[in-house]
């Protein structure tokens, strides 16, 4: 037997037998943990609103330390009832983790889709501002999840990489205002007669730097008959903590084939045309400072951000872009921690587009969030 | 008197000679836990040293298991205080720690290796 081989094998059977490792009490926290978002959202000229945005459980447990369960069930806007426009629950998270080597990891069940900053990093302590980046919201689908098996792992250097297959995008879903995020099947008798592709690379050999980059590729047009819509996701992020300033950076570009017999064949079906655009685009940089860093609440961190995120950035013949979907955001405001898992936030939104005729949007929000 | 100078004299040369079972300066090993990596990830070690390791969390708790061992540390969050331990590898291996208290989305991805070499191996 080859020696790469033989060493291959006794990877793998020595993976085995830890995997039947039993689990031992240790340092572990307790199997249910989650995070809560209450906001204040005052969008000139309606009226505030006062929304408990999100309330998460996650509940975890360790059958040994090298399989594990995650799970996540969330509560949107409080309260969900029936054929009523509201509130919904998502299972966000049921996967299983079977751990075997530190360069190759199998997880498989409900996952999120490892797409962009947020998607992964979605607590609130973690991110600025009382609402996720509207780039994380209409380019990239945040919080992003799908049923499907997929593989992880660090591969040295700082490298670590995520591949899934999942269940593709609805394009019967797809709008001009909202982009691909209303296509997630969210693993609800999702339909597979095509699988989607999604893949992660993650460099972190640099101190104080995380750079990604991750593509999502799948063919969505299965509800739509006659067109063959394939949807290309391509994103590239960055972000740099180093003492009290942290930088972070995304980009994100969509492609989506036969749009234009997409947008036919929906309006067909619907009466109206949703003039789903072939390509859209969205970037955003971000600049946080800890200008208060004396310990437990005595933490204050300031921070800007700048957006341009467009879901008509490049249309099909024969297709005339909405230049109120053309839009670009400031967000100035501040987060302060009672204590490093609560945050306080606050921060001034001026929301304009490319329209000429929709005149821009001042929003200011409060926020207060936790993780435990 | 001939014999008794140079027992006297190899005592001086004893004295005088580099103390050579002094102390080894016992490493430090300082790791920054944040969600969802450790830095360093990767701790390289001899059979038998003794290293201290001192870890920190930038944001939330954390925790820090070494595999076949007793270490298994719960990391306070974010703030002046660490945890600190003492650890020793009698074998040459491949030792992984993992993050061990749930702390977001990507926790399962909290991962690094301790390597310990056979001081003849060490880089």
């Amino acid at each position: 037997m080859p020696p790469r081989t033989t060493l291959v094998l006794a990877t793998a059977f020595q993976a085995a037998l830890l995997l039947g490792t039993p689990a031992t009490a240790g340092a572990q926290g307790s199997p249910l943990s989650g995070y809560m978002e209450l906001h204040y959202n005052r969008v000139e000229p309606q009226d505030p609103i006062l929304d408990f945005h999100r309330f998460v459980l996650v509940m975890s447990h360790g059958f040994t330390p090298r399989i594990r369960f995650v799970g996540e069930l969330e509560v949107e806007h409080a309260v969900v009832e029936g054929l009523e426009e509201g509130g919904e629950v998502a299972l966000e998270q049921a996967y299983l983790d079977f751990l075997l080597t530190r360069s190759f990891n199998l997880r498989a069940g409900m996952m999120l889709v490892p797409v962009g900053i947020i998607n992964e990093r979605h607590e609130p302590p973690v991110f600025n501002g009382v609402e996720r980046p509207f780039v994380d919201t209409f380019i990239i689908p945040t919080t992003w999840f799908e049923a499907g098996v997929g593989a992880h792992g660090e591969i040295g250097n700082g490298l670590r990489y995520r591949v899934l297959a999942t269940a593709p995008l609805d394009a019967a879903e797809f709008s001009a205002a909202e982009g691909i995020r209303e296509g997630q099947q969210h693993g609800a008798e999702a339909n597979v007669r095509n699988v989607a592709a999604t893949g992660r690379l993650e460099y972190l050999g640099i101190a104080h730097l995380t750079i990604g980059g991750s593509f999502w590729t799948g063919d969505s047009s299965f509800s739509v008959r006659g067109v063959d819509s394939a949807v290309r996701v391509g994103e590239a992020d960055a972000r740099y903590h180093r003492g009290p300033l942290e930088l972070r950076g995304e980009f994100a570009h969509v492609n989506i084939s036969d749009a234009d017999r997409l947008n036919v064949a929906l309006q067909r079906q619907t009466g109206v045309s949703p003039n789903v655009a072939s390509a859209m685009r969205g970037f955003y940089g971000e600049a946080a400072y800890r200008i208060w860093n004396a310990g437990a609440a005595r933490d204050l961190v300031a921070f800007v951000r700048h957006e341009n995120f467009d879901t008509q950035y490049r249309m099909p013949d024969g297709f005339v872009p909405l230049k109120l979907y053309d839009r670009h955001a400031w967000i100035v405001g501040a987060t302060y921690f009672p204590e490093p898992d609560i945050a306080v936030k606050v921060d001034y939104v001026r929301l304009a587009n490319e329209s000429g005729i929709a005149k821009p949007s001042h929003g200011f929000n409060v926020g207060l969030g936790w993780w435990f | 008197m001939q014999t008794l100078l140079r027992v006297l004299g190899c005592f001086a040369l004893l004295l005088m000679m580099p103390h050579a079972t002094a102390v080894q300066e016992r490493r430090i090993v300082r790791i920054s836990a944040e969600r969802f990596s450790f830095t360093p990830s990767r701790i390289d070690l001899r059979v038998g040293e003794e290293v201290d390791l001192v870890v920190t969390s930038d944001d939330t708790s954390h925790g820090l298991r070494i595999e076949g061992t007793e270490v298994d540390l719960a990391i306070p969050k974010r703030g002046p205080g660490d945890v600190r331990a003492r650890v020793s590898f009698d074998k040459a291996g491949h030792y992984e720690f993992a993050c061990d208290r749930m702390c977001g989305a990507g926790h399962n991805f909290m991962r690094g290796v301790i390597i310990v070499r056979a001081p003849a191996a060490s880089r």
